[in-house]
């Protein structure tokens, strides 16, 4: 077959010489090519590429964007780009890209100025940290780990405690609120969820306020690695270039640094524990330390973290969690119990839980109902072998309270209404901390539990 | 036909002519049980099929730099360092035929239970690429399973990926069989993927679904524990490929998937003999995309077809949260999972309720079912958390709110009792929840 004549490239840089699943070694001719160069070949007609990620001498390591099968020893290899890069002009707003900035929503392609995936990371003089609070409406939220505007908020779980729910809840309260434009990067998760949280922007007509970027788990590694760059290229242009508030939703970050050790594994570099690549610390630095807020603009941004089979102290959750601003961890123990969203109050937290920064009436809250729930820990223990009847006036009072607060900190979700029947209700902060104050103080003691689970505000509740 | 006849003869002479035929040679030099490393094949393209000491077959799985990776798929007979491999020029791929529905086959086109090919092969790609997002749609239309333990609590979508969990003899293989049983009659096909079962387990599995009169509409795809680990860790991908074929035909298609806790053993061994780099528990780093790329093949897609996997993961101890399982929980859109203690107090199917989830919920239910899940759902979760607080309570001295409450539940959760094939429509599973709640959903 003759050489394909609008081929970009003129002269081969070099030759395939070994080939396996995500690792392609190219012999080079002596023309230098360097890190993050994108290379390409043509396999039957189509042009297969690969991004260097080693050089030794004459040996290039590349690893391949797209599927290897088919690939063979002696093709030769041409140069494509300086490096990954996604057009971007404020036409990337309701669009959806892929991982490596492709249009993949059948609508024409982007035209406008290029930038490379792997911008410049912020100097510490440009960056900055004032910023107002900024209130989601979910009552566990706001009143354990309150947020403000340029925050990092994490949200972590294990496998199927709700991650992608109060995400999805979070783009609904904050999103709809807030006039700022989004962008929405998925990593590794669902493909169905990400149809499905397309077809819901568009139908409610918020579409056109977000960038979308996917790169979810059917694809490889490569696209799952890369998503992450391309999805925060989009929201640096819209702080830097267009000065705006930019609300980023990253779901879901761990996936990143799990394809990052699938690459780091086929290129057959050492690993650390748990088979994490050794370069961990970077390169989750690599994405964190861009996500950050200038003069110009935010990025106020919130990101799922999956914890591999329910360890927090896995090796890539404790390195993110480095890098957060705030955390909301999900507990099975308490979704088992139907508690949605099934957060763990112990755990959950932010840097707004500060005196001076939310007053003196939410902080002595927070801690007032954290004793009593430590408490309540301890008491489900004594009951389970003495049964309830046993405890003191003052325990039994905490136990009944605390279950209460239990039940009042469940929020019916606007996402969740197909699942729970019930519609979703957006809560203000003043309301939580009256009803918490009453449930403390026991102006509701003869109110029956039940009564607080899956409601909106209690003492302002409709009749 | 004459055209026919005349073209294959020319198109042969053509291939003659032009050197086609002339297939490279390589030669072993080491063997490592299913793992061979050849030499010389320069021209072999990654995942080529190869043929190996004239009688046995395998797949390039690695090119290096000097020699070429070939994990066997049949063996025929002896393999000694030295013998002749055969490169083909073609892709590794399934064989399969139309006719095979009804019976039990091997992604070889081999009748398992007759040891005779299938007659009409055709080739196909074991895996194609994943569907593209933008060409799914929701997943709003039941699957229904005859459990109502599932279709009121749990239920289960065309297109959903709800995976079956619990320890040895819990029942996974029953509810799987049983949500296929219940598919007679509605226009589903159904593929059974038996993973390294024993013989004995398969020709069970296919007798009862036979006696059952459902293997009119089921194709089982087994790979036994005595066909080689490549082609273990290769068949449920050759058995999406033929779901995938179906659903593209606008056809349902139920798969289970039985199962992936030794899929994923198997994709070890070969993963570690072929000395990639392990990680947690000794799995290789991409066992996570190994499994989510495999699962991801269940959908909606737009041209109306569909693609439901019911994946089976066996556990140890009751721990859902050991590494595969939590990988798989993370992939599925739900889990019904089974406990030992659940089946030991007779309640059957043995679901754990408080640990099931479905992800899509009452989005793939219709009308009075949606309503009545959520109402039954709510009730006795919050049964089954009062129970254990109040376990050693004295009942005579509870308030009558909270009595009546703990019956209530008691009776719920007998009436989610069922026996195996006893499969309830939509109706009487309603007819049953409006008699125990005495009203009219």
């Amino acid at each position: 077959m003759n050489q394909s004549e609008n081929a970009v490239h003129t002269e081969a840089v070099g030759k395939i010489i070994a080939v396996s699943d995500l690792n392609v070694t190219v012999l080079s001719t002596g023309e230098s090519v360097k890190n993050r160069e994108i290379l390409c070949a043509d396999l039957n007609g189509t042009q297969q590429l690969f991004e260097v990620s080693d050089v030794n001498a004459k040996l290039v390591s590349c690893i391949p964007l797209n599927s290897v099968v088919g690939l063979k020893k002696g093709l030769d290899v041409y140069k494509y780009s300086d490096s990954l890069d996604i057009s971007y002009n404020e036409n990337i707003l309701g669009r959806v890209f892929s991982s490596y900035g492709e249009p993949i929503d059948n609508l024409p392609p982007v035209e406008g100025e290029k930038r490379s995936v792997y911008a410049r990371n912020l100097s510490m003089s440009e960056i900055d940290i004032s910023g107002e609070p900024l209130w989601t409406g979910i009552k566990v939220l706001d009143f354990f780990a309150p947020m403000q505007k340029g925050y990092k908020m994490g949200l972590l779980g294990g496998a199927g405690v709700g991650k992608t729910v109060l995400i999805k809840e979070l783009i609904h309260n904050v999103y709809t609120s807030a006039s700022s434009n989004s962008v929405f990067v998925g990593v590794g998760e669902r493909s169905r969820e990400g149809k499905e949280l397309y077809d819901e922007m568009l139908e409610a007509d918020l579409l056109g306020k977000m960038g979308i970027v996917f790169g979810q788990m059917g694809e490889n590694s490569v696209a799952r690695n890369k998503a992450a760059f391309s999805g925060l290229t989009l929201a640096e242009y819209l702080r830097d270039e267009k000065k705006q508030d930019v609300l980023l939703f990253i779901d879901n970050i761990y996936r990143y640094v799990q394809a990052t050790s699938e690459i780091n594994a086929e290129l057959n570099r050492m690993p650390i524990e748990n088979g994490y690549p050794a370069t961990i610390e970077t390169d989750v630095s690599a994405v964190e330390e861009r996500i950050n807020s200038t003069q110009d603009g935010s990025i106020t941004s919130f990101q799922a973290i999956y914890i591999p089979a329910d360890d927090i102290t896995d090796e890539a959750v404790q390195v993110i969690q480095g890098h957060l601003d705030g955390q909301i961890v999900l507990d099975r123990k308490v979704a088992e119990k139907g508690i949605y969203p099934a957060i763990n109050v112990f755990q959950t937290t932010s840097g707004m839980i500060d005196v001076e920064k939310i007053g003196e009436k939410h902080y002595y809250l927070v801690n007032e109902v954290i004793r009593y729930m430590s408490r309540y820990e301890e008491l489900e223990e004594i009951i389970a072998v003495l049964g309830i009847e046993e405890l003191s006036q003052q325990d039994a009072e905490i136990f009944y309270r605390s279950r209460k607060l239990r039940n009042y900190f469940t929020q019916p979700m606007f996402v969740a209404e197909n699942f729970t029947g019930i519609p979703g209700e957006f809560v203000r902060i003043e309301d939580v901390l009256i009803d918490v104050e009453n449930i403390l103080s026991g102006v509701y003691d003869d109110v029956d539990e039940t009564a607080f689970s899956f409601i909106g505000s209690y003492h302002n509740r409709k009749a | 036909m004459g055209n026919y006849v005349e073209e294959l003869v020319t198109n042969k002479l053509n291939e003659i002519k032009s050197r086609n035929n002339e297939y490279e040679v390589g030669h072993i030099i080491s063997v490592r049980e299913y793992i061979l490393e050849v030499s010389g094949l320069e021209g072999a393209a990654f995942h080529e099929r190869v043929v190996v000491s004239g009688h046995s077959d395998g797949y390039v799985i690695a090119i290096r730099r000097s020699s070429v990776v070939v994990a066997l798929v049949q063996r025929r007979g002896s393999i000694y360092v030295g013998d002749e491999v055969i490169a083909t020029g073609k892709e590794f791929c399934l064989a399969y035929d139309d006719q095979a529905i009804g019976h039990v086959v091997n992604m070889n086109g081999e009748d398992v239970l007759t040891g005779k090919m299938l007659e009409h092969t055709e080739e196909m790609r074991i895996e194609n690429p994943t569907t593209p997002i933008m060409d799914r749609t929701s997943v709003n239309r039941p699957l229904e399973t005859g459990l109502s333990g599932i279709d009121l609590i749990y239920p289960i979508g065309r297109g959903q990926r709800q995976l079956i969990i619990g320890d040895k003899k819990t029942g996974k293989t029953q509810i799987a069989l049983d949500a296929i049983l219940n598919q007679k009659g509605k226009d589903v096909l159904c593929i059974y993927i038996a993973i390294g079962k024993t013989k004995k387990n398969v020709k069970e599995v296919y007798s009862e679904l036979n006696r059952k009169g459902a293997m009119k509409y089921t194709l089982i795809l087994t790979a036994l524990n005595d066909d080689l680990p490549p082609v273990l860790s290769l068949t449920p991908y050759a058995g999406l490929a033929i779901a995938e074929k179906y659903m593209l035909q606008g056809r349902d298609v139920l798969v289970v998937i039985d199962d992936l806790s030794r899929h994923a053993d198997c994709y070890r061994e070969i993963s570690l003999l072929t000395g990639k780099v392990p990680g947690r528990d000794a799995y290789p780093p991409d066992i996570f995309y190994t499994h989510s790329r495999l699962l991801e093949k269940g959908c909606q897609h737009k041209c109306g077809g569909s693609i439901t996997i019911l994946p089976i993961v066996e556990t140890r101890g009751g721990d859902i949260t050991d590494y595969i399982s939590t990988n798989i929980i993370s992939i599925t859109d739900g889990q019904i999972v089974l406990s030992k203690k659940s089946f030991d107090r007779g309640e059957k199917p043995a679901i754990n309720y408080g640990l099931s989830v479905s992800r899509l919920g009452g989005a793939v239910q219709t009308g009075p079912m949606k309503k009545l899940g959520a109402r039954v759902r709510r009730e006795l979760l919050s049964y089954l958390e009062t129970r254990e607080v109040y376990e050693l309570a004295n009942v005579d001295e509870m308030g009558k709110e909270l009595q009546d409450r703990l019956k209530q539940g008691a009776k719920l959760l007998k009436g989610l009792g069922q026996y195996k094939y006893s499969p309830l429509s939509q109706e009487e599973i309603i007819q049953k929840f409006e008699d125990i709640y005495g009203e009219k959903a």
